[in-house]
């Protein structure tokens, strides 16, 4: 699901960008190779026909390309290489060529490889302190985890034994920037660097972020970074192709600070936050990047997946049992949607999920009343006031039924529709039903001394037309917030006669 | 977040993931993957020593329970077999407290059995020691008389323990097998008993190892001690000793019993019963006795054959009892036509009806209501009651088990001296405790079957569940919020959109060709919904001819499609033709009348065939307690595994032709006709059938006078349906109408 979401709004955000900004881009190798991966296949293709061709090429050259069923996706191909100024058309001759400053830099990319600067400088000497991949992967998680820990509460109580402390102040301040997370304490507390961590509060927006992929977790943020990046005169340009460098950087090998500018440096430090890349301490002039960073750019879904089995691959070598202990990394891959799923929902209600993962779990104690953990396994309810929960909290039933249907287990995957139509219809009633009460601020008038004064007053309230709701057997009735001021006005000049 | 809940410091196993179910330490949960290949052995074995609490399609939970435990002693399992069996099978090593629970709980059950030999009753166990102190105990021991039997020196007698070896349950494999020997009985051989408990063949290693370990204690046990008490003094023996916690099994040593004369009685050739039937069978006579206990299988998935079976297992007399008059006529018939006993040797004991059979054993059919009764009896009854004190009864069937409650039991069980007791019920679920009653008084749960297995074998029909919501109208609702509790009942009833709802089922199905029962607890919605369609309803007023009158054409009539019952119809009234039923109202949020009502569809006769659903309809008025109640009541079958699909709107009502109430004035009428009702119509039927005894308990002897609808037009006879109008009752016409029917219910009775 989100891997063609986050491609698309990672596109859409370049796309915004000036032309200008984008040329400076393309200056970069590593940025078009990572741009060009962006690109649908057939957009793809024709980039790679124009590369080595200095002069324009004609439209009717590229309508041989393809089939005229698929005349739309030439059309779609070619508005977005135009929107993302990778080709410029010459309306004379109805011909089009490539950028000069990307098709330089592309051929560079292509033909000068790792010599490259662009693609990072990979140190020269031996690492004192060097780590291994493994380590990488646990640090990622660890780190990416207690983000998202930290995003659903659960860091502080220390309830499943996690360790990562609460993320740092520029991971604090850029989540709170993106909306995700908000102040408790209301909105007129300034918004900058004093946030602090007992002040904060998951938003809608925030629940709906911890549904998604790792990977669209990661692009969201980085957006949001990128936006954040503007307002604190950070060179876009530069967080750009630092974050297109990174996503072309190979795993466990040290990279050296030197080729990076001043801005990619300040960077550096909130990406460590964010786990994306491991440095021994901030003085340190190497840095390693982890798989959270080298899988950003990755073209499809497969490559996260055979990514993550690498990585098992990995733990298994290094020997730990594969079932217990490895739990937090592990539970990065289950986060991916390609992997086999895990939850089993019954015609009941009950939900079963496969799990040991405290993230997991979170994530479901998000709508799921949960009620016994067993070393792999949980058990819960679903139940109305447990989705309700969740529908207050801005969650939809459908993010709700995605991610069910998303993780559902094999044995369930079996069936069609994979979760049970009953409880899918109930969760998307249970949705409905949240609509139905239309609350109104107001004011209560009770304990009339005689039907008289009652009929009276609510005679009056009434003509003002700030009425909402009478009970004339109990002498009662409900005024609007706006008209209660004439109301009490009213019933005081009434009295004092 | 989970608390105590959080057993994930229980280690897993290392090939974990080859077993099928966890444990739960806390309250004895165990959680079962239905799709592990053990799954269905871990199924039979968990049924015995566990209660289902949930069986959907993936994962199933069962709950250790005191009384499960003691039905999986009195079934035979030993402490350590149980251990050992949950323990090959579980992801996690067996909890320590579950391990300490089951000790507590089987050490001293199931270890003293009461058994009837020769007509004298002996305590007798295979542990002496359990003996030598029961016989220390001051009450118990003073109760001992002195066999004349050679005795130990411990005062004990000691004798071959009994096996299964020739006892055949009839209508199995095995006795078919055995069809064409002279004598059944002597020729079978001891290699039926492990056919009965191994009967399914493909069982796994370690359940038959389980079965092995069994049938080598029966070796090994060779030797069991008894003493034996005198008949007087059964009733304090079995009261001390569940006060020194060592319960007493019951177990009736029928081949033995030579004072009670046998009945001719036998299956008849045609008969087969279903592999599930044979299950619970071969739990009940296991060791070649009969044993007490409950059997629990789905409504329609012939609880009667099973009950007839073990009859002619037994072959000795039988009474047999029932809920209502229906069903006792049912009852008869079914022995008629699945055995050989013959219809002089049948009696029936009603209201109507007070016979005798002839000769020295026979068969009585009657209802609790008639046996329980301590009010003044006539002439006639009483001496029918005489007779039935009077005799020893071998066998006795206890139909819809769970509706009786406690005080009226104790009456039954002990007014009619009967050495083997058998329940029979569909739901062993009620809303108070009172179930547990059930387990002393008769015995523990012999078998429980899973609805959603036979329902896939085809034994039950499919069904499908929906819940209707039927928005009130702003007229109703605005009443509604206003009214008094019983009055909203009234209201969220009669709110002419489930009025509308429930025509346009109605005439979907009867267009499909379905068979279609509305069920009304209400009398007076009852009747108002029955009159306005023009259709025949049995309540609890309605004559017993009358009623059969209805049944026989709603079976054979193929003008009568739809019939209205209430309360009277939940439980036993047989009608295999019906296919779709729906549910106007209801009991509160009573799981066991939804799961009895939803039991008159599943013996659908046309289940097999394909793509065969029945409809089980349950209307709702939208926002109003019935919502509440509504989802309480689906709790039992959404755990068998059920699925209630939500219909918020049914297409094509509004373009109904005739569709009743479409007018605001209609509905103003129908509104003030409801409020004008008088508060008693909102109540529930006062049971004349057993089916209710559900909270009233013994109070129901004290309530001699009962409160009607009140109003006074009633009190005149005005309510009789003759004066009603424009909405003619049914009822009537099909009583002058169709001459064939007539003569086919004469004939058939």
């Amino acid at each position: 699901m989100a891997a063609d979401d986050l491609k698309s709004s990672v596109k859409e955000y370049l796309e915004g960008l000036p032309e200008v900004i984008l040329t400076r881009l393309y200056e970069s190798p590593a940025t078009c190779l990572a741009v060009f991966r962006l690109l649908p296949a057939l957009a793809k293709m024709l980039v790679m026909s124009m590369l080595y061709r200095d002069e324009s090429v004609h439209i009717s050259e590229i309508e041989k390309f393809v089939k005229t069923k698929s005349r739309k996706l030439q059309v779609e191909a070619l508005q977005k290489l135009k929107a993302l100024h990778l080709i410029t058309e010459v309306r004379r001759d109805r011909s089009i060529r490539l950028s000069s400053t990307f098709r330089n830099s592309f051929r560079s990319a292509l033909t000068t490889g790792p010599a490259n600067q662009s693609f990072g400088v990979p140190c020269e000497t031996d690492d004192k302190h060097k780590v291994d991949i493994a380590f990488l992967d646990k640090h990622a998680s660890d780190k990416w985890e207690g983000i998202l820990h930290f995003m659903v509460g659960t860091e502080s109580t220390g309830d499943f034994g996690n360790t990562a402390p609460p993320p740092g102040e520029g991971v604090l301040s850029l989540l709170h920037h993106s909306g995700l997370m908000e102040n408790a304490m209301g909105s007129d507390m300034m918004v900058g660097r004093n946030e602090s961590v007992e002040g904060m509060r998951i938003s809608s927006g925030g629940f709906q972020f911890l549904l998604q992929s790792v990977n669209a977790q990661i692009w969201t943020l980085l957006l949001q970074y990128l936006n954040m990046a503007s307002n604190l005169q950070m060179d876009p340009v530069d967080v750009l192709n630092f974050i297109f460098m990174l996503g072309s950087l190979e795993l466990g090998k040290d990279y050296s600070l030197s080729a990076l500018s001043d801005t990619q440096i300040k960077m550096l430090e909130d990406l460590r936050d964010f786990g994306l890349v491991y440095q021994r301490k901030s003085s340190s002039r190497r840095f390693y990047p982890t798989r959270l960073a080298t899988t950003l750019t990755s073209s499809d879904a497969s490559a996260l997946r055979s990514a993550s089995s690498s990585m098992d691959a990995a733990i298994n070598e290094a020997g730990t049992p594969p079932v217990t202990t490895t739990s937090s990394s592990k539970s990065l891959i289950t986060n991916n949607p390609g992997d086999s799923g895990f939850i089993i929902l019954e015609t009941n209600f009950r939900l079963y999920a496969y799990t040991d993962s405290p993230l997991q779990i979170a994530v479901l104690n998000l709508f799921v009343h949960l009620k016994t953990r067993f070393a792999n396994m949980i058990t819960g309810q679903i139940t109305r006031d447990s989705v309700r929960r969740a529908l207050i909290n801005g969650i939809t039933a459908d993010q709700i039924l995605t991610y069910l249907s998303v993780y559902a287990h094999p044995q369930m995957k079996k069936n069609d529709p994979v979760i049970p139509p009953t409880v899918m219809d109930q969760i998307k009633l249970w949705q409905l039903e949240m609509d139905r009460i239309r609350a109104s601020d107001g004011f209560l008038y009770t304990d009339f001394s005689s039907f008289q004064e009652y009929d009276l007053v609510a005679t009056y309230a009434a003509e003002l037309g700030v009425l909402e709701w009478q009970d004339p057997k109990r002498w009662r009735f409900f005024v609007s917030r706006e008209g209660n001021a004439q109301v009490v006005d009213f019933v005081n000049r009434r009295k004092a006669k | 977040m989970f608390g105590k809940s959080d057993f994930s410091y229980l280690k897993l196993k290392p090939d974990h993931a080859s077993r099928p179910l966890w444990i739960s330490p806390e309250d004895g949960k165990i959680i079962l993957e239905s799709f592990s290949p053990l799954a269905e052995q871990a199924q039979d074995f968990l049924v015995t020593i566990a209660e289902p609490i949930s069986r959907p399609s993936h994962i199933h939970e069962y709950r250790i329970t005191t009384y499960s435990l003691y039905a999986a002693v009195s079934v035979g399992l030993e402490t350590n077999d149980i251990i050992s069996v949950l323990n090959r099978l579980s992801k996690v090593p067996v909890p320590k407290s579950i391990i300490t629970f089951i000790h507590s709980c089987t050490i001293s059950y199931g270890k003293v059995k009461l058994v009837l030999k020769h007509n004298r009753y002996f305590v007798e166990s295979s542990h002496a020691d359990t003996l030598q102190m029961l016989l220390k105990d001051p009450e118990v021991g003073r109760l001992r008389i002195e066999a004349s039997e050679t005795v130990t020196k411990d005062g004990l007698v000691t004798e071959r323990a009994p096996t299964a070896g020739s006892l055949v349950i009839p209508g199995t494999a095995a006795s078919r097998k055995d069809n064409s020997a002279p004598d059944q009985a002597a020729t079978a051989t001891g290699a039926n008993g492990a056919s009965a408990q191994s009967g399914d063949g493909d069982t796994g290693d370690f359940f038959s190892h389980i079965v092995d370990i069994e049938r080598d204690d029966d070796d090994d046990l060779d030797a069991v001690h008894s003493f034996e008490i005198s008949p007087d003094s059964v009733e304090d023996v079995k009261k001390r000793c569940q006060i020194i916690d060592y319960p007493v099994l019951e177990e009736y040593d029928f081949r033995n019993d030579l004072r009670n004369p046998d009945l001719d009685i036998d299956l008849k050739p045609s008969t087969q019963i279903r592999p599930y039937q044979e299950k619970s069978l071969s739990k009940m006579f296991g060791n070649g006795r009969a044993r007490s206990g409950i059997i629990v299988l789905p409504c329609g998935a012939g609880k009667t054959l099973v009950g007839i079976t073990a009859a002619c297992t037994i072959r000795k007399s039988v009474i047999v009892l029932c809920t209502s008059s229906v069903s006792v006529m049912q009852w008869r018939q079914q022995f008629l036509q699945w055995c050989t006993i013959q219809p002089e040797n049948v009696a029936v004991f009603t209201s109507d009806n007070k016979e005798k059979f002839q000769g020295d054993a026979g068969l009585v059919v009657s209802t609790y209501s008639m046996v329980a009764n301590t009010r003044n009896r006539s002439h006639d009854s009483q001496k029918m009651m005489d007779f039935l004190t009077s005799r020893e009864w071998g066998f006795i069937i206890l139909d819809e088990v769970h509706v009786v409650p406690a005080a009226m039991f104790r009456r039954v069980v002990t007014t009619i001296a009967a050495h083997a007791k058998l329940g029979l019920t569909a739901t062993l679920v009620r809303e108070d405790d009172k179930i547990n009653d059930l387990n002393f008084l008769i015995g523990p749960k012999l078998y429980e079957a899973n609805w959603m297995d036979l329902a896939q074998k085809g034994h039950i029909a499919n069904v499908q569940c929906a819940e209707v919501w039927c928005p009130m109208t702003s007229e109703f609702y605005q009443e509604y919020l206003l009214a008094n509790a019983r009055k909203r009942m009234l209201l969220y009833i009669m709110n002419p959109t489930k009025f509308q709802a429930c025509q346009f089922l109605i005439e979907y199905h009867e267009r499909r060709g379905d068979k279609i029962i509305v069920f009304s607890d209400n009398v007076y919605a009852l009747k108002a919904y029955a009159l306005k369609l023009g259709k025949p309803f049995i309540f609890g007023g309605t004559p017993q001819q009358e009623r059969m009158m209805i049944l026989k054409n709603f079976q054979y009539n193929e003008d009568v499609n739809t019939i209205f019952l209430s309360k009277v119809g939940d439980t036993s009234i047989d009608l295999p033709e019906a296919t779709c039923l729906i549910q106007i109202s209801s009991h509160y949020g009573s799981r066991r009348q939804e799961a009895q009502r939803l039991g008159r569809i599943l013996r659908a006769k046309r289940r097999n065939d394909e793509g065969f659903n029945a409809f089980f309809y349950s209307l709702v008025s939208k926002d109003t307690q019935e919502m509440y109640y509504s989802t309480k009541r689906q709790a039992f079958l959404v755990d068998q595994g059920y699925a209630f699909k939500v219909i918020t709107h049914l297409h094509g009502m509004e373009t109904l032709p005739n569709l009743a109430y479409s007018s605001l004035s209609e509905r103003r009428e129908l509104l003030q006709m409801v409020l004008l009702q008088n508060e008693d119509a909102a109540g529930i039927e006062a049971g004349d059938d057993a089916d209710d005894f559900v909270g009233r308990g013994s109070n129901i002897v004290k309530a001699k006078a009962k409160r009607h609808v009140g109003s006074l037009a009633s009190l005149a006879g005005g309510e009789d349906m003759a004066y009603i109008e424009y909405n003619k009752n049914k009822n009537k016409e099909l009583k002058s109408h169709n001459p064939v029917i007539k003569k086919l219910y004469y004939r058939k009775k």
